[in-house]
């Protein structure tokens, strides 16, 4: 009796070696400008649930555009990923991922799911992979909040994975406009219209409690949120719309601009060390980045006579924002020194650039399709995907951060 | 403990014959993420809205100025002034209909107004949102050049949230670029 209890003791502690496997490759470098891509093959084994995981892994990944699918039958595949699906009691994986050159295991790992949902664990096996490929962290647990038209004069605050699926509505009151996440994810900050007055408000998303942040006569804009926990909005509070900022406690007001004209949409750069916000001083809407205390402002967009809507990527020196060419809107691409200005869109009309945590991907609203729905695309304008369904009229999509 | 670890192994079981149930559908299957299901409040019927522009009155039968209220009236003096693509500057056309509601305000004086801010389609729904608000207020600051208090107009900003008319060409366009006024309740 007592000598089983010893070998299973051991046989606990083997198997928990063999899920911890060290990670030394890269497999992707995603910094290097051509990226090859990697042969994967994935192989599944369970009960017919097994195959949705599977697909949603492999929707996950072919959005990437990193990994080329092998049959696992056939050989020409790097890696391997065997999933072994359980689903006698609750839903387990069990993940192997396989270097095939190198015939080594580089990762074993069992995700439970007794009480996680189908996708959500597959996102997780996505993540996974992703990272022993790539060394990055995968974007495949994210969220998505948007807005959809219920009816005219009205618009619903939503969230969704970062793929459309499970969607939830979260503010279903009034007219809202723009929306920002908190940096861990938890709220969502919004500015609504209600009996003619527009506020700023906050959400938690683990309790159902809404507050107000910021109220005042006019326009109540919010644009984005700091690191440290600032938020920024565009108020016209003294008559004119100008860029302020205030933590999320409702304290330490600070108005940054001063200009007869509009100010809008400001959008904290990664570090919190700038604001780039839209403002038609210039005679035309046009896009401007100062510091985050108001300080040193220039203007970044000189093409055309309607640049808005900016949006900082979380990762790489790069702003995305709506310009408006040959009378449609299109998305854009610039540094944040004015350089390499890139186009990513040409067809239809496309607004509200939001970038991925990893600043990989950018979602956005086009009316390409007829109506107005939310799409994904890489941000070199590969990989384009609808996200939302067609009869549905959804719009201003804002990626959320990595969750806690 | 033999039992126990003959479990351990079956977890890491390859295949397994026994029969599975169909899984279920995926809609069935995820259970709501705590918090995010709940909106804060069940969507109120709107009770007020002033919105939507009622169709021309004017052309309906005629009836004596006496025998109409002054909200009556008003109808008949509101008319939307127009504005051009992403400009909030009074065009000349606009003149004679603010002077006609300047007027109208100087003479029942015990009407407030609200002036809404619209706009067309084509520019982005954030900065429609300030260029409406820019609309409503030339609008105001106009009708407070003629002699009429600032604090008996309020202004609110549609952007372009709510249009008048929703087809996608230039006539559509300049009918929805405009300041609206109503009576305020």
């Amino acid at each position: 009796m007592r000598k089983t209890a010893v070998i299973n003791l051991i046989c606990i502690v083997l198997l928990c070696l063999v899920l911890s496997p060290a990670q030394a490759r890269i497999y992707i470098d995603i910094t290097s400008p051509a990226i090859r891509k990697l042969p994967l093959s994935i192989n599944t084994k369970g009960p017919s649930g097994a195959k949705k995981i599977e697909w949603t892994v492999k929707s996950d990944l072919e959005a990437t555009g990193m990994f080329e699918f092998v049959d696992p039958d056939v050989p020409g595949a790097e890696i391997r990923a065997d999933l072994r699906v359980d689903t006698s009691d609750g839903l387990k994986v069990i993940l192997t991922v396989t270097d095939l050159i190198e015939n080594s295991e580089v990762l074993k790992k069992r995700l439970d799911a007794s009480s996680m949902i189908l996708r959500t664990m597959a996102h997780s096996v996505s993540n996974d992979i992703y990272n022993i490929a790539t060394g990055r962290k995968g974007i495949f647990r994210t969220r998505i909040s948007y807005l959809v038209n219920s009816s005219i004069g009205r618009k619903e605050l939503r969230v969704m994975d970062w793929d459309g699926y499970n969607s939830k509505t979260v503010v279903s009151r009034g007219l809202i406009s723009s929306h920002s996440w908190s940096g861990d994810g938890r709220f969502l900050f919004y500015s609504s219209e209600r009996n003619r007055k527009w506020k700023i408000y906050i959400r938690d998303l683990r309790r159902p409690v809404e507050t107000v942040l910021f109220s005042s006569r006019g326009l109540n804009l919010v644009g984005g949120t700091s690191p440290d926990g600032l938020v920024s909005f565009s108020s016209s509070r003294d008559g004119s719309s100008e860029i302020y900022t205030i933590d999320i406690h409702g304290k330490r007001l600070k108005k940054l601009t001063r200009s007869f004209g509009i100010d809008v949409s400001p959008v904290f750069s990664p570090d919190g060390g700038k604001i780039a916000f839209v403002s038609d001083r210039g005679g035309t809407p046009q896009i401007y980045i100062m510091n985050a205390d108001g300080s040193a402002v220039r203007r970044l967009t000189f093409e055309g006579s309607y640049n808005t809507s900016p949006s900082w990527s979380p990762a790489d020196d790069l702003i995305a924002f709506v310009g408006r060419k040959n009378g449609k809107n299109q998305i854009f691409v610039v540094k944040s020194d004015g350089s390499d200005l890139r186009q990513l869109t040409f067809s239809g009309n496309n607004e509200s650039p939001s970038f991925s945590p990893d600043g990989f991907f950018i979602a956005f609203d086009s009316d390409r399709d007829g109506g107005r729905s939310i799409y994904i695309m890489r941000s070199d304008g590969e990989g384009l995907k609808r996200i939302t369904p067609g009869y549905m009229k959804a719009m201003s999509p804002k990626w959320s951060p990595y969750f806690k | 403990m033999k039992k126990l670890f003959v479990v351990l192994l079956l977890v890491f079981a390859v295949g397994c014959s026994k029969k599975y149930a169909k899984a279920p559908e995926e809609e069935a299957v995820k259970p709501a993420p705590p918090a995010m299901v709940e909106t804060v409040t069940p969507a109120p019927e709107v009770a007020e809205e002033v919105t939507g522009e009622q169709l021309p009155v004017i052309e309906e039968e005629k009836i004596t100025a006496e025998e109409l209220s002054p909200e009556e009236k008003a109808k008949a003096v509101f008319t939307d002034v127009l504005f051009d693509f992403d400009k909030y500057d009074i065009r000349p056309d606009a003149r004679p209909i603010l002077d006609a509601v300047a007027a109208f305000l100087n003479e029942n004086t015990e009407l407030n107004i609200i002036i809404e801010g619209h706009c067309d389609e084509r520019g982005t729904n954030e900065y429609n949102l300030a260029l409406g608000e820019r609309r409503a207020k030339s609008a105001k600051n106009y009708l407070v050049s003629l002699g009429v208090a600032p604090s008996r107009i309020i202004t609110i900003t549609y952007g372009e949230e709510k249009p008048l008319c929703t087809q996608h060409n230039e006539a559509c366009w300049q009918r929805n670029r405009r300041a609206h006024f109503v009576v305020a309740k």
